[in-house]
């Protein structure tokens, strides 16, 4: 049964929000921005048509208000709600509330979303599709369990604790030694606690060296499933992404063909819809790959894969949505660029911590290989509420080289952020150091080359010098001669 | 051809040209001593610049544009660095040897520095002609200096500082010669200088100087340094010039005040009608004297307060580049009335310890004189300055500095006079920065500045040179040091600076990462003023674009802040100015080892930990146990506690947002 989308409302903020809206107004579908009391001049809000206010700042009485969401969405008229990443996206519960108010969930079945939420059922699901799997253990419950495991199975440390409902690198802790394990427990408990409000964990056998590679899929309610190719997200920090890329550089022709086929495979045997992800762990000591888990979502990296085949992932969510049967075939999907994103996050690039504050200065690359998915403009606020996350950057070109080469100019060259810190300096000593270029990296690269990393910085750009004059001329000119002069 | 001498000539090639040229050169001193001398060093190179094409063209033997206070007041109150100023000026003027003054194991400083820094720095900067002086005229404090120039094959310039004394005569200065001629291994590359940094030198005496040096070392180029302060420059350069000077120091008319050097014009007109030849292009010369009078009104704040000729200065000897920055410091101090008694007590201070009156030894002339006066002036008035002035004459000029024969409570003032003279004096007198060049002070002096233990000081003296006695620094310490000061990895040249000044070149650093190039393409009037009306706006190139800053508007302050309007390149921005009034938001900072800070900054979402709920005060805690837990972006940030301790204070309030670093808890450790 086709059912024309009109009017959606976005049930997210900053870059997912400002994304989805992009994708809806060309296709003249009319947007609602929600907002909580800390977001009222965001970014998100001033894009959308129309904006409902759903709470206070701390994202359980706003963004993950789910009553008061569904509540907005009815008020306003609109037909259909789009969860965007994170927040919302994977709550099986919420988007069965969003059918039960009528209203269309721009994202898979409910049912497809909580069996993948649960880790351990995914699991369990991909065996049955015969797709390789992490040893571990599922439902832990208390620490000795975790030390039993360790023990009859002989495993080493490092270990992972995953949020059995989790996702996107919330509630993973990665344990180092026995004397650990308690702390990390307990954080691992309370963080999945409170990101997803269920405090379930399971144990996994740590792969060293891996490499984070996941095909991109979308399937239609009629049975029709078709992938996108991979995409390679290794380079990550505190186990979030922070560059990825498409095609893979870790892999094959033939390993391209039997990991995407896999894909494919698991997301049918579990009647998946809409655009979702299989994320595999890649050991390329052995070549061989394991299932992680499954994106029931739009993924912050969708960018590269659109990049490289020219879909727009969005639109054919909405497609879906509406009940219309895919608009391509497989054969007609082809990768003919190489894709990089990097996320700027609003972070100290030396030690992580969170910048808040006012973009004081915001000057966006720009060129023909260039897209920016930005989630603030010049003169926002940055709450501390929320993801750090302000802005995707990203490039394509012929191949890898050219796509690198694009990213650093726009990085070293034209992005200037000022008024809070980001991780820009950390991003362009990461592509530009020797083993990136030579596609030699895995999970742990950031951690290993920190030091050298942090030695490089940008570039002086003579735009930014005559900002600095500028700023004294305003000083002389409010206070006059110098005392030190 | 005006340029007869130029950057890449070895020093012989050099030193063969002067001997074989009929008549003189000049050395322009428009770039650094004209302005130090008159002007506190405030002339900016963005002015001096302008100058570079004509000094080009001029047939100048070189352009003193680097060194003496330069250095120091240009990162300090220019904000320019002497390596950029070179760079500029290099590319201005490629043709014209660039000139510093050094002053020995000094440096550029104020304080001998370590035989380790001096190599290290000496080799790093460029420049062609290196005039070097030692105010104790102790040549052997050169040596390091000279090694290494001489290495490079740029020309060593070894100066003998002069003054009017009883015991300057000819004799002195010809052992002083002896000692550089052996020191730089013959006549052959080097130029000597007869620096006269207070123009005290009357025709006669230089003339006679000059000749007895000719006839001892007939080879010897010869260059002649001088101030204007006396009124005598004039003759003595043209007796200096027919007693075989081959080079003398002039500056453009119009930069010509008081303190500084003959007028270039002036000189070149006086010495032709006389019979000697000057090699100058006068019409560049004339063009860059006009050219002064372009810039030179913006800096009328910056001249001496003490106004006009002196010829007292060959009583108190205050060196041309010493008077403005004396007097800026009186002007501060609030002592100015008291400048003619400073002044001669001055000139009984230099007969009882004897040294030339240059840097660093003016300015320990300088604090312990004014010291002095200051410390009567405050106690007794001005009798009681008076009453030092005439207790000084007596000792001095009545017996002739014989203690016995004053009156015995006028003996007790004196041995205490020096009590409270500053540690550089006391350095002096123990020998710190080199060799007296009469010998140590009488002993009485000692007794006057350390008291009861005076005769183990003068156990402590030492007539080493201070490159045998300064320890070595540590330069990779050194650099990292200045690295977390800065916060990020210095550059070479910084790293220089800061091996000169440690404090002021951590202060120019940062502001020149906060502001830039504004000292260099600013013109002078916005550097010092800003744009004053709405419309006013500064043009300027900046890498070869164009580049323009309007002002729109400057609000009005409004607790401490102000804002200010401006157009950059049609943009409009808005700029926040603190004044000195401005609230600073203070956070207090965990610093000590009981104090517990944030590790990241965030929201305080937890004080406590899940089992035994929140904490207070009084409540004791255990190692490694969970105190509280900040969320920043979603991820959780455990504060534990270090130590088994009790909670004596607890700084922050529950979904307070903290600064990593800020303080959240002060504890006690359980005694075991």
């Amino acid at each position: 049964m086709e059912r024309k989308i009109n009017h959606v409302l976005i049930a997210n903020r900053g870059v997912p929000a400002v994304r989805i809206m992009d994708t809806c107004r060309d296709r003249r579908i009319k947007t609602t921005a929600v907002y909580s009391n800390a977001d009222r001049l965001a970014y998100h809000v001033r894009l959308a048509d129309q904006a409902v206010c759903i709470g206070e700042a701390p994202p359980l009485e706003s963004y993950l208000n789910m009553e008061k969401i569904i509540g907005a969405a009815l008020k306003v008229g609109a037909d259909a709600i789009h969860p965007g990443w994170g927040f919302l996206a994977e709550n099986a519960d919420f988007a069965e509330m969003v059918e039960d108010a009528g209203l269309i969930w721009i994202g898979p079945p409910p049912k497809v979303i909580r069996a993948m939420g649960d880790k351990v059922q995914a699991k369990r699901y991909a065996k049955q599709a015969n797709v390789p799997t992490i040893p571990g253990i599922d439902n832990v419950k208390d620490i000795e369990e975790i030390k039993r495991w360790i023990r009859e199975e002989k495993v080493d440390f490092p270990i992972m604790l995953k949020a059995a409902k989790g996702g996107g690198g919330k509630g993973m802790v990665k344990v180092e030694s026995e004397e650990q394990l308690p702390l990390a427990f307990n954080q691992a408990k309370s963080e999945a606690m409170k990101a997803f409000g269920d405090d379930a964990l399971l144990a996994e056998k740590y792969i060293q060296k891996g490499r984070h590679i996941e095909v991109q899929v979308v399937a239609d309610k009629h049975g029709k499933v078709v992938h996108l190719f991979e995409r390679e997200c290794t380079l990550q920090r505190r186990n979030q992404k922070i560059i990825e890329e498409a095609p893979s550089p870790s892999i094959d022709e033939d390993l391209r063909e039997e990991i995407c086929f896999t894909a494919v495979r698991l997301m049918r045997e579990i009647g998946y819809a809409s655009a979702g992800t299989v994320e595999f762990i890649f050991d390329s000591a052995t070549n061989k790959f394991y299932f992680l888990e499954v994106n029931t979502r739009l993924q912050v990296e969708h960018g590269v894969t659109e990049l490289i085949t020219g879909l727009d992932l969005v639109s054919l969510m909405l497609d879906v949505a509406e009940g219309k049967k895919l608009p391509i075939r497989q054969s007609e999907i082809k990768a003919n660029r190489w894709a990089l994103e990097v996320r700027l996050n609003a972070e100290d690039p030396i030690n992580f911590n969170p910048s808040f504050g006012t973009i004081t200065r915001l000057q966006l690359p720009q060129g023909p290989a260039v897209r920016i998915s930005q989630g603030v403009y010049e003169g926002a606020d940055i709450p501390p509420y929320y993801d750090s996350l302000i802005m995707l950057i990203m490039t394509a070109g012929q191949n890898r080289e050219a796509a690198i080469r694009t990213m650093d100019r726009a990085l070293g060259r034209d992005l200037r952020v000022e008024g809070v810190k980001t991780i820009a300096p950390l991003l362009l000593a990461i592509i530009r150091h020797p083993s990136f270029r030579a596609g030699h990296f895995s999970t742990t690269f950031i951690e290993e080359h920190m030091d050298e990393l942090v030695a490089m910085f940008k570039e002086k750009s003579t735009e930014d010098e005559v900002l600095k004059i500028a700023k004294f001329v305003a000083r002389v000119s409010a206070l006059g001669p110098q005392p030190w002069m | 051809m005006w340029n007869i001498v130029k950057p890449g000539m070895t020093p012989k090639e050099i030193v063969k040209t002067l001997r074989e040229l009929d008549g003189v050169m000049f050395t322009s001193t428009g770039m650094r001593d004209a302005g130090q001398s008159d002007y506190k060093n405030r002339h900016r190179i963005y002015d001096l610049a302008t100058l570079a094409p004509y000094y080009e063209e001029m047939g100048l033997f070189s352009a003193e544009c680097h060194g003496g206070a330069r250095w120091h007041v240009g990162i300090m109150n220019r904000r320019e660095d002497p390596f950029e100023e070179i760079r500029i000026l290099r590319e201005k003027m490629p043709s014209v040897l660039l000139q510093t003054l050094i002053r020995e194991t000094n440096l550029w400083g104020y304080r001998p520095y370590p035989k380790n820094v001096i190599e290290y720095v000496v080799a790093r900067v460029d420049i062609d002609v290196w005039r070097c002086f030692s105010f104790l005229n102790d040549i052997r404090n050169m040596r390091t200096v000279a090694e290494i120039v001489m290495k490079r094959g740029r020309l060593f310039e070894p100066a003998i500082s002069f003054t009017q004394a009883d015991w300057t005569t000819d004799e002195y200065y010809l052992s002083v010669v002896d000692e550089i001629v052996s020191l730089c291994g013959g006549v052959d590359e080097i130029v000597l200088c007869i620096k006269d940094m207070a123009g005290v030198g009357s025709p006669k005496r230089i003339a006679q100087l000059i000749d007895a040096i000719k006839q001892k070392y007939p080879d010897l180029v010869i260059h002649y340094h001088r101030h204007t302060t006396d009124g005598l420059a004039l003759p003595a350069y043209l007796a200096a010039a027919q007693a075989g000077a081959k080079i003398l120091d002039v500056e453009e008319d119009s930069l010509t005040r008081f303190y500084g050097q003959p007028p270039i014009l002036g000189v070149h007109a006086y010495l032709e009608e006389a019979g000697v030849k000057v090699h100058l292009n006068r019409d560049a010369a004339e063009g860059a004297v006009q050219k002064v009078r372009e810039w030179i009104n913006q800096y009328a704040w910056a001249e001496s307060p003490f106004k006009g000729l002196d010829h007292n200065v060959t009583k108190h000897k205050m060196p041309g580049g010493a008077f403005p920055s004396s007097f800026e410091q009186a002007e501060k101090g609030g002592f100015l009335h008291l400048m003619p008694q400073i002044l001669r007590v001055m000139s009984l201070y230099n007969r009882i310890v004897k040294y030339f009156d240059v840097t660093p030894g003016s300015q320990i002339t300088w604090v312990t004189c004014s010291g002095m006066v200051n410390k009567y002036a405050k106690e007794r008035g001005l009798k009681g300055v008076e009453h030092l002035i005439r207790l000084l004459t007596k000792f001095v000029e009545e017996v002739d500095q014989d203690l016995d024969k004053m009156e015995p409570w006028e003996r007790e003032e004196l041995l205490t006079i020096f009590r409270n003279a500053p540690g550089d004096f006391k350095n002096l007198i123990l020998g710190k920065y080199g060799r007296l060049p009469q010998g140590w002070p009488a002993d009485w002096v000692y007794q006057s500045a350390f008291g009861e233990e005076w005769q183990e000081k003068i156990k402590e003296r030492t007539d080493k040179s201070p490159l045998e006695t300064v320890k070595p620094d540590d330069l990779d310490k050194l650099r990292q040091e200045l690295e977390e000061k800065i916060e990020r990895k210095p550059t070479e040249e910084e790293f220089i600076l800061y091996l000169m000044h440690p404090k002021d070149a951590v202060e120019y650093i940062k502001f020149r990462d906060e502001y830039g190039q504004a000292p260099l393409v600013l013109p002078t009037n916005v550097w010092r003023e800003g744009l004053k009306k709405p419309g006013d706006k500064v043009e300027f190139e900046l890498n070869g674009k164009p580049y323009t800053i309007e002002l729109v508007s400057v609000g009005a302050e409004h607790e401490g802040l102000i804002h200010v309007v401006m157009k950059v390149n049609n943009k409009t921005r808005v700029y926040t100015v603190e004044t000195p009034r401005a609230k600073k938001k203070e956070v207090k900072k965990a610093v000590g080892p009981n104090q517990i800070g944030a590790p990241i900054s965030g929201n305080v979402w937890r004080i406590g930990n899940p089992e035994r709920g929140s904490l207070k005060v009084g409540d004791i805690v255990h190692k490694g146990e969970e105190i509280a837990n900040i969320e920043a972006m979603k991820m959780e940030n455990v504060v534990v506690a270090p130590f088994d301790a009790q909670i004596t204070a607890i700084h922050v309030k529950l979904n307070d947002t903290v600064e990593e670093g800020q303080l959240m808890f002060e504890l006690k450790p359980l005694e075991e």
